[in-house]
């Protein structure tokens, strides 16, 4: 009798001390989910943003819709004629109508095909195609303006909004004398780096870029760091980068300026180390951003060339 | 208590393939990454996860429990990671290699191509091979990362950079794929490591997870904590009629009568699906005097 409550007494232990356990891990759980679950709020909050950067060709492509709806109503509003209308089509389609102005087209059609339409009905066509041929027209535009903003994305959709991230710079270098977007337009073209101090493959190919800077200085470039630990100047992080910088032997310019700038955004949404992206003098990013250390000859020969591109250009 | 334990176990063990899955998913939320070609930098990457799954997977939701201690021991700041291996203990202490089981996403991926019908080989033979992967644990994620560094003092995430096919699987391809920059940016390591993941695949297919068997150094960790985890698998030798259908059902060559917490044992649960008597099950807490390795 005795042993079997001092069993039963064990087993209320053990349950006990399970049931803790297990709330522990429940918890530990939570921790994680909770985490996470800001996690995706975050990248919700990110695809919002590339949904309003977006948005604008949305909006085109609305409006172009809305357009055909209107032209289609057209043609609803008037069927029977616009049907016998259509009849005539088919069968006269070449490459060369197909080319025309749609509202040129139609007016062509019924005109050569007057004879088979009443009266009232022509004037009904032709005072449509008028409607059309304004609608056409605006359309043609919205088209224009569509692959316009298309083509300035038509890469992907970071580089798309970022050519022009350096336009309006405001920063200073790491000696905090003050730097502004002059520094691009004294330049044929410039070469910035962007970096941090506990990257090894950064750190490694900076003796390359100092290279590279001396190199480029006599054709009229040049190179620029900029080290994400240093931004709103970070002065540990700043002095951090200096010992390194110095301890490579790279004396070019590193920048530093406020992590909420465009361009402070556009280096905290760099995912790969070393990037190097090359600037011209207007201050627009050319071409796609470049990764990897370009201690790799075949990387820095890469890279050359498309300095070289750009400096044929001017 | 004893049913209440076998119907837990059972619930486990019969949906693991789902825990797997939904682990798997926990562990890369961020799905829409891996169209955009980008990967998640927001404040839940300072966590670990528990399984091994890329940091620079475009969908991770956290950090590699591995690759964030290479990076730490690696770093010209810092020698030891505090952080990292006191999570290391927390899990091996909770869970065991159950993580391995359950919980790894690269152990489901390895699962799911054993499944692929075909001539299946036994690793019986080839247990030597087993520390191999403490050897990995030691050499590519503790020392070269600690002592092979530059004269600032910064070294390489060795495993990482030279072995894990998860990286590549998850890491590289994905983002190859879609990003054209990091496209351009492949050499010959990623031949290497690309060639290392296809024969892992490959031998994936032939043998019950040769990665989990071999190299992985995270299992490796878990591993050390089997024998005292709070987790772990009991044999009744009361119902036990010593039929060893369970050592057979055991794809991790593990004797579970004699040893049902063996290092190499990832809590599958095969072997209690196996038993006749239902004499092996899940026993969660701190053990009894019954358990059978005690003895």
């Amino acid at each position: 009798m005795k042993n079997k409550t001092s069993r039963t007494n064990s087993m209320k232990l053990k349950k006990a001390i399970a049931a803790s356990l297990a709330v522990f891990i429940l918890f530990a759980f939570t921790g994680c989910k909770t985490s996470s679950g800001s996690a995706t709020t975050e990248s919700s909050k990110q695809e919002d943003t590339s949904t309003t950067d977006s948005g604008s060709s949305g909006d085109l492509n609305e409006k172009l819709n809305d357009l055909y709806q209107q032209e289609n109503q057209i043609f609803a509003d008037h069927k029977d004629v616009w049907d016998k209308a259509f009849g005539f089509m088919s069968k006269n389609t070449d490459d060369d109508t197909m080319n025309e102005n749609y509202a040129d087209f139609l007016a062509n059609t019924i005109e050569s095909n007057k004879d088979s339409f009443s009266e009232e009905e022509y004037a009904t066509l032709s005072k449509d195609i008028e409607t059309i041929r304004g609608i056409e027209e605006e359309i043609a535009k919205l088209e224009k303006e569509i692959a316009a903003a298309d083509s300035s994305g038509s890469n992907s959709s970071d580089t798309a909004d970022s050519t022009g991230v350096f336009h309006g710079f405001k920063g200073k270098d790491l000696d905090g004398n003050d730097v502004d977007e002059s520094l691009f337009a004294e330049n044929k073209v410039t070469v910035v780096n962007f970096w941090f101090s506990g990257c090894k493959p950064c750190v490694e190919e900076l003796a390359k870029l100092n290279e590279l800077n001396d190199t480029i200085k006599k054709m009229g470039g040049e190179v620029v760091g900029i080290n994400t630990d240093t931004l709103d100047d970070n002065q540990d992080g700043i002095k951090e980068a200096k010992e390194i910088l110095k301890a490579k032997g790279a004396s070019y310019k590193n920048l530093t300026f406020d992590s909420d700038s465009t361009v402070g955004k556009y280096a905290g949404n760099i995912m790969a180390f070393p990037t190097t992206v090359l600037v011209d003098k207007d201050g627009n990013i050319v071409g796609e951003p470049f990764m990897g250390g370009i201690d790799d000859q075949s990387n820095y020969e890469q890279l050359m060339k498309q300095i070289q591109s750009i400096l044929d250009q001017e | 208590m004893d049913k209440k334990l076998k119907s837990n176990k059972n619930f486990l063990v019969r949906f693991r393939g789902w825990f797997q899955a939904a682990a798997t998913l926990l562990t890369n939320l961020h799905i829409p990454n891996l169209f955009k070609g980008k990967i998640y930098q927001g404040k839940a990457k300072t966590i670990c996860v528990p399984g091994l799954n890329c940091y620079s997977c475009p969908a991770a939701t956290g950090a590699c429990p591995i690759g964030a201690f290479q990076a730490v021991v690696g770093s010209s700041k810092f020698k030891f990671t505090y952080y990292i291996t006191g999570f290391f203990i927390l899990l091996g202490v909770l869970l065991g290699r159950f993580i391995c089981g359950f919980l790894c996403p690269f152990g489901w991926f390895q699962d799911l191509l054993h499944k692929i019908p075909g001539k299946k080989l036994s690793t019986a033979k080839l247990k030597p091979l087993r520390y191999l992967k403490y050897a990995v644990l030691v050499v590519f994620v503790i020392l070269l990362p600690a002592f092979v560094t530059n004269s600032l003092g910064m070294g390489d995430p060795f495993f990482c950079k030279y072995i894990c096919p998860q990286g590549v699987l998850e890491g590289a391809i994905p983002l190859a794929f879609v990003n054209s920059g990091i496209r351009a940016a492949l050499g010959h390591l990623f031949t290497f490591k690309f060639t290392i993941l296809v024969l892992v695949i490959i031998l994936s297919i032939l043998f019950y997870r040769p990665f989990c068997k071999w190299i992985c150094p995270l299992g490796a960790i878990y591993s050390l904590f089997n024998k005292i985890s709070l987790l772990k698998i009991k044999v009744d030798p009361e119902k036990c009629v010593s039929c060893q259908k369970c050592s057979h059902a055991c794809k991790m060559d593990v004797n579970v009568v004699d040893t049902p917490n063996h290092p190499e044992c990832i809590r599958c649960g095969a072997c209690m699906k196996a038993c006749p008597t239902n004499a092996i099950c899940y026993h969660y807490g701190f053990s009894g005097k019954k358990q059978a390795d005690n003895k």
